[in-house]
């Protein structure tokens, strides 16, 4: 792990939360180490929120938009409690759906956006070392496949959805 | 506002026009002024169905009522074994999400993880208010508003008595207010437990601020209105500056036996006629309240212990805006008795303290609820409710 990624804040602030605030620019947020053309300076997000748990899985959702002319490529996401994150997506149809690791990097297309959500793409939680306190705030780390990265803020929410089954079988 | 609404100048919410009407009676019960009519139609943009999250005041307060009410109320439930300064960081954390959640329902859209966002729209003039009862402003460790007194004849349940937190929605649609009461309900759930869902309607009666409550009284005559009615509000003697305090009573009505009541009678225990609101020292319903008026036989037109008599206020100080709502649960109707006040302890205490003594209209009413909140001040863009108490 990088040194960028040690140096950013803290991890579930109950106060690090701008309230209403409702888009972060990540190239503000991160002028530091969002470089100029950089795959994190691409990114903005909205709507980010994380499903609050006790333990075990959850996931975290939102939009994530590439205001760039050239592809952004996440290729991992990390937390200060040293959570194992992964990029899952959704397999199957109707009733029938698992999820399973998305193979490579989640590409967003040059002014494409892509919506993590209940049922779609998302960010899995595979095992919380810490638990997800609903109204308070974790933040994640995004590294981009050219090396650069950002941190965005998710809000942490009760939800009773998400309960999508995990193929086992599906590669990792 | 950030969204697809169009962000509405406050001033344009606040109720009325600048016939501010020569100082306020204050009746819990009282009857009709065609005083606000030219504010009701200088409104267009309510029409819109915004009114802003953001501003000096939270909406909801002074701004134009709306028909359907909500009022909720949930006590905290700490993360175990939560220290003191862990309990003031988790009333931050959920002031800083209702905050969100209230930003987001108020502009048209969901709140996060809400599963039916497309309820939100159109919002139809929804306002979510917030207030703190005094054992969370304990927690905070800032601001003093104390907590309701008791008062004669109170029949208080427990059910319906002070809350840590209350959160009044008000909207012109029910479902959409239906939705924005649940999406905060879901958000606090684990949070919270629910004390009390105290939910409210009425309908402004053509061209005035006043509606007929559940004894067919014109309800809301002499509210203050304009500057009147902020100084009532957000003048001196608060406990924070642009914050205001709510006092929340439910009375139910004993309506069958006021049934037995004939319309003399009636009009003798409020003061006023309920056909059209006018005091009994008067022939319409704007004149004032006289309480030296004499009728016929040389006795008093109003009697002293007539409700209007008694909820007059004895100075400008003891003025309060009353926003109240009927209120019919299936088993109980009465009303809802909310009223807004910058010192609820020079004002509607002592004015409920006469009325409990001794209004004629107690017969028909059973106080069941009673409390008081400190409501928050205004959120400046990119704030949180609250956030003053914090820093």
């Amino acid at each position: 792990m990088t040194a960028l990624v040690l140096g950013f804040g803290l991890l579930l602030t109950g106060c690090a939360q701008s309230a209403p605030a409702t888009e972060q620019s990540t190239t503000s947020a991160t002028s530091t180490t969002a470089q100029q053309g950089t795959q994190a300076q691409a990114l903005t997000t909205s709507d980010t929120w994380a499903k609050a748990a006790e333990t075990g899985m959850s996931a975290a959702f939102g939009k994530l938009h590439n205001s760039a002319d050239y592809p952004v490529e996440l290729h991992q996401v990390t937390d200060a409690q040293g959570d194992e994150i992964q990029l899952h997506e959704m397999a199957g149809s109707g009733q029938d759906m698992s999820m399973k690791q998305i193979e490579g990097d989640l590409v967003i297309a040059p002014g494409a956006e892509v919506e993590l959500a209940p049922g779609g793409n998302h960010l899995m939680f595979m095992d919380l070392k810490e638990p997800l306190v609903a109204a308070q705030t974790i933040t994640l780390n995004l590294e981009f496949s050219d090396g650069s990265s950002t941190t965005v803020d998710f809000p942490i929410r009760n939800f009773d959805g998400a309960k999508e089954k995990y193929d086992e079988h599906a590669g990792h | 506002m950030s969204t697809q609404g169009t962000s509405i100048p406050r001033r344009l919410l606040l109720g009325s026009t600048a016939a501010a009407a020569a100082g306020g009676l204050l009746t819990g019960f009282g009857a009709g002024t065609l005083r606000s009519a030219q504010a009701t139609t200088q409104i267009p943009a309510s029409e819109l169905g915004y009114r802003s999250f953001y501003g000096q005041y939270q909406s909801g307060i002074i701004d134009a009522q709306q028909e359907h009410a909500v009022f909720i109320g949930w006590d905290m439930r700490w993360r175990e074994g939560s220290k003191d300064q862990s309990k003031k960081q988790q009333v931050q954390a959920l002031l800083q999400m209702i905050s969100d959640d209230a930003a987001r329902l108020m502009s048209g859209r969901g709140v996060l993880a809400d599963t039916e966002p497309e309820m939100a729209q159109p919002p139809s003039e929804l306002t979510l208010t917030v207030g703190l009862g005094q054992s969370l402003l304990d927690v905070i460790g800032q601001g003093t508003v104390g907590s309701m007194p008791a008062f004669a004849n109170d029949e208080l349940e427990k059910q319906y008595q002070q809350s840590d937190l209350l959160i009044q929605f008000c909207s012109q649609d029910p479902t959409v207010l239906h939705h924005a009461v649940r999406a905060v309900s879901k958000n606090l759930r684990q949070l919270t437990t629910q004390r009390f869902v105290q939910t409210g309607f009425m309908r402004p009666m053509p061209g005035a601020d006043t509606f007929r409550n559940l004894f067919g009284q014109v309800d809301g005559v002499n509210n203050p209105a304009d500057q009147a009615r902020e100084q009532a509000v957000f003048g001196e003697g608060g406990w924070i500056a642009n914050g205001t305090t709510l006092a929340l009573r439910r009375f139910e009505m004993d309506l069958d036996r006021w049934d037995e009541v004939d319309v003399t009678g009636r009009d003798f225990a409020l003061g006023r006629r309920q056909s059209d609101g006018s005091p009994l020292s008067g022939t319409s319903v704007n004149d004032p309240v006289d309480l030296t008026a004499e009728n016929e036989l040389g006795l008093p037109s109003i009697a002293a212990n007539a409700h209007v008599a008694l909820a007059k206020p004895s100075h400008g100080g003891e003025t309060i805006h009353r926003r109240g709502y009927n209120f019919d649960d299936g088993q109980h109707a009465g009303l809802l008795f909310a009223s807004f006040q910058s010192d609820p302890r020079s004002s509607f205490i002592p004015v409920q303290h006469r009325l409990a003594a001794a209004d004629a209209l107690n017969t028909w009413l059973k106080p069941v609820g009673s409390a008081l909140y400190a409501i928050l001040p205004g959120v400046d863009e990119g704030g949180y409710l609250g956030q003053q108490l914090f820093s």
